[in-house]
């Protein structure tokens, strides 16, 4: 009996010793991980691909069983409504400003705290690095109520300046974080030449250490643009007209409380998701660069 | 010019540090220590929208802790993250090791599988909330004409449906991160080390277990932690697809906190569960934070 088993056994174990060696060579192909790649990304992107296609459908085909793939009679009726008979430009405007406020301040301010706790270390910058790295890690819900006491105080609710100071608390460790990175691996030769040729350390680091880094600096401007875009919370707990909120919180118009108007929201999301897109497509590189180098992100 | 300069050079260079990262202190106090502070003391305060406000010691923790929702939440939060955490953990390792072994176009490629984080979350939330729409979305149609199931899924009626629901929406916009974390551990390994055990006779699976997986295992686990430190946090997703429903079947710790101060408009409770969820995420942190300088 026991004899029978370990035979088997061991037919077993070259059974799936040769399926594995299948399988190896299979998979060692490069035309598989093509394959594999292809088939994954498509199911990635899908929901973009769709989303998309349903923007051109019109109102009634939305709402069809079984649900259509591709547009029958592509129409730009959603769009239409979205730029002409909703508030939706309103908002994107909104959160334009909102965008451009924060990058404009955070990278003005993070630039040159970055360019001090990399090259110029004084005693407690190691305590200064660690307050903004521990600052990502506060949850920015926990201090909603904070926030909002303090903000009411002010009289800034519902105020662009509320948004742009709510982002920049978002922002900023993260970009200081990042720009270090950058600064950390500059040639310390290239900014010592320049002293040395005369220069004081605010020309070198203006007129050589940011012209030199500046895609890096480019990245993290992109960076910090797009999670401003991008940010939901703050922006619904503190505004509450239409003449302040940003895109995030006006794409919630077209949902209703029975009826959802399928085709607006799709075509509102491809133009919230746009700026990301367009960032993506020209400045791939050096954002996967500023995000690992960061790598505080999720 | 000159004036500057002879102004700096009367300073030394750590003095210089000093005032180069004096706007980030000055915004660090400002905007992190200043709140933080005021939510510790307003946790021991009775502060709702009638006065008086006075200090009460440990009740509002006491109110949260009593509160079944806030049980409730908890739970959903856990779930939620694990979950949301585990699928981009796959997807981001299986898309990473397709593209470190992509050589052709993978520039191109690359950009397409990064496409999904420039992506909102509360749009995310929008898509998938269509795509899983029993009565218009493609997801059930897929599956029914796949011969899968019968029937379109009530994804937004059922509760462990609606969490996985919210999960894939949420997992969506994080993988791409998560891949090129991955990604950039992956090409961290030196090539050598996969010749050398090829001519040992290793297959892919023998290179996956015995130097792929050990030499990208830092960066992966920081990766995992990043990924669930910030879906702990995050109401985006839930808020566009089911806010909360159905039955509280993905009412999360944040909507609590909304809850508090909406709905309750106590703002000691409030700041009482915002205190325990920042506990929470820092015992996360501090593991983080650590492996981080372990590095240097």
């Amino acid at each position: 009996m026991s004899t029978l088993f370990s035979r088997r056994n061991k037919k077993l174990k070259l059974k799936i010793r040769s399926i594995r060696k299948v399988i190896a060579f299979v998979l060692e192909r490069p035309i598989t991980s093509y394959i594999l790649l292809i088939v994954v990304l498509f199911f990635m992107l899908s929901p973009i691909i769709f989303t998309a296609f349903t923007s051109f459908k019109t109102r009634a085909e939305t709402f069809q069983w079984p649900p259509t793939y591709f547009p029958h009679k592509p129409t730009l009726q959603a769009y239409e409504e979205v730029i002409f008979r909703s508030p939706l430009p309103r908002h994107l405007l909104n959160s334009l400003i909102i965008s451009l406020g924060t990058t404009g301040i955070v990278m003005l301010g993070g630039l040159f705290t970055a360019y001090g706790l990399s090259q110029y270390q004084y005693k407690g910058s190691g305590v200064v690095l660690l307050l903004f790295i521990s600052t990502r890690i506060i949850p920015p819900i926990s201090l909603l109520v904070p926030f909002y006491i303090i903000m009411s105080w002010f009289g800034l609710i519902n105020t662009y300046t509320c948004l742009i100071i709510l982002n920049t608390f978002l922002c900023y460790p993260l970009a200081v974080w990042m720009l270090k990175g950058f600064f950390d691996v500059f040639p310390k030769d290239l900014i010592d030449s320049a002293i040395v040729d005369g220069c004081s350390r605010t020309g070198a680091f203006l007129k050589i250490v940011v012209p030199v880094s500046a895609i890096g600096i480019a990245a993290v401007a992109i960076i910090t643009f797009l999670w401003t875009w991008n940010e939901f919370l703050y922006a619904m707990i503190f505004t509450n007209t239409r003449n302040v909120q940003p895109v995030t919180v006006g794409a919630h118009y077209f949902v209703g409380d029975e009826l959802v108007q399928w085709d607006s929201i799709a075509a509102t999301a491809m133009f919230t998701a746009v700026p990301g897109l367009i960032f993506f497509s020209i400045a791939q590189k050096a954002i996967v660069k500023g995000l690992t180098a960061g790598a505080v992100k999720g | 010019m000159t004036c500057s300069k002879k102004k700096n050079m009367k300073v030394s260079n750590s003095k210089y540090g000093v005032i180069l990262s004096f706007p980030g202190l000055l915004i660090i106090i400002a905007l992190v220590i200043f709140p933080v502070g005021t939510l510790f003391v307003t946790s021991f305060l009775r502060y709702t929208s009638f006065p008086p406000i006075r200090f009460i010691g440990f009740r509002n923790y006491l109110y949260i802790f009593n509160d079944r929702l806030f049980w409730v939440a908890l739970k959903n939060t856990t779930v939620y993250a694990a979950g949301v955490t585990f699928f981009t953990f796959v997807g981001g390792l299986v898309i990473a090791l397709l593209l470190s072994k992509v050589s052709k176009g993978s520039g191109f490629l690359r950009s397409l599988s990064m496409f999904p984080w420039a992506v909102p979350l509360v749009i995310s939330g929008f898509i998938w909330k269509w795509i899983f729409n029993p009565n218009v979305g493609i997801f059930s149609d897929f599956l029914m004409k796949l011969g899968l199931i019968s029937k379109p899924l009530p994804v937004f009626s059922d509760p462990n449906l609606a969490m996985i629901g919210c999960i894939v929406a949420d997992a969506w916009v994080r993988i791409p991160f998560m891949c090129i974390f991955t990604l950039a551990g992956l090409e961290s390994i030196p090539t050598e080390l996969y010749d050398a055990a090829r001519v040992d006779g290793a297959d892919c699976f023998d290179c996956f277990r015995h130097i792929t997986l050990p030499l990208t295992k830092r960066m992966i686990f920081i990766g995992l932690l990043i990924t669930s430190m910030f879906t702990f946090r995050t109401i985006d997703v839930i808020f566009s697809m089911t806010e909360g429903g159905p039955a509280r079947a993905t009412y999360v710790l944040g909507y609590y906190i909304i809850d508090q101060l909406w709905t309750r408009v106590n703002f000691g409770t409030g700041s009482a569960a915002g205190v325990v969820t920042l506990l929470l995420i820092l015992s996360f942190a501090g593991f983080y934070v650590y492996l981080i300088f372990k590095k240097e």
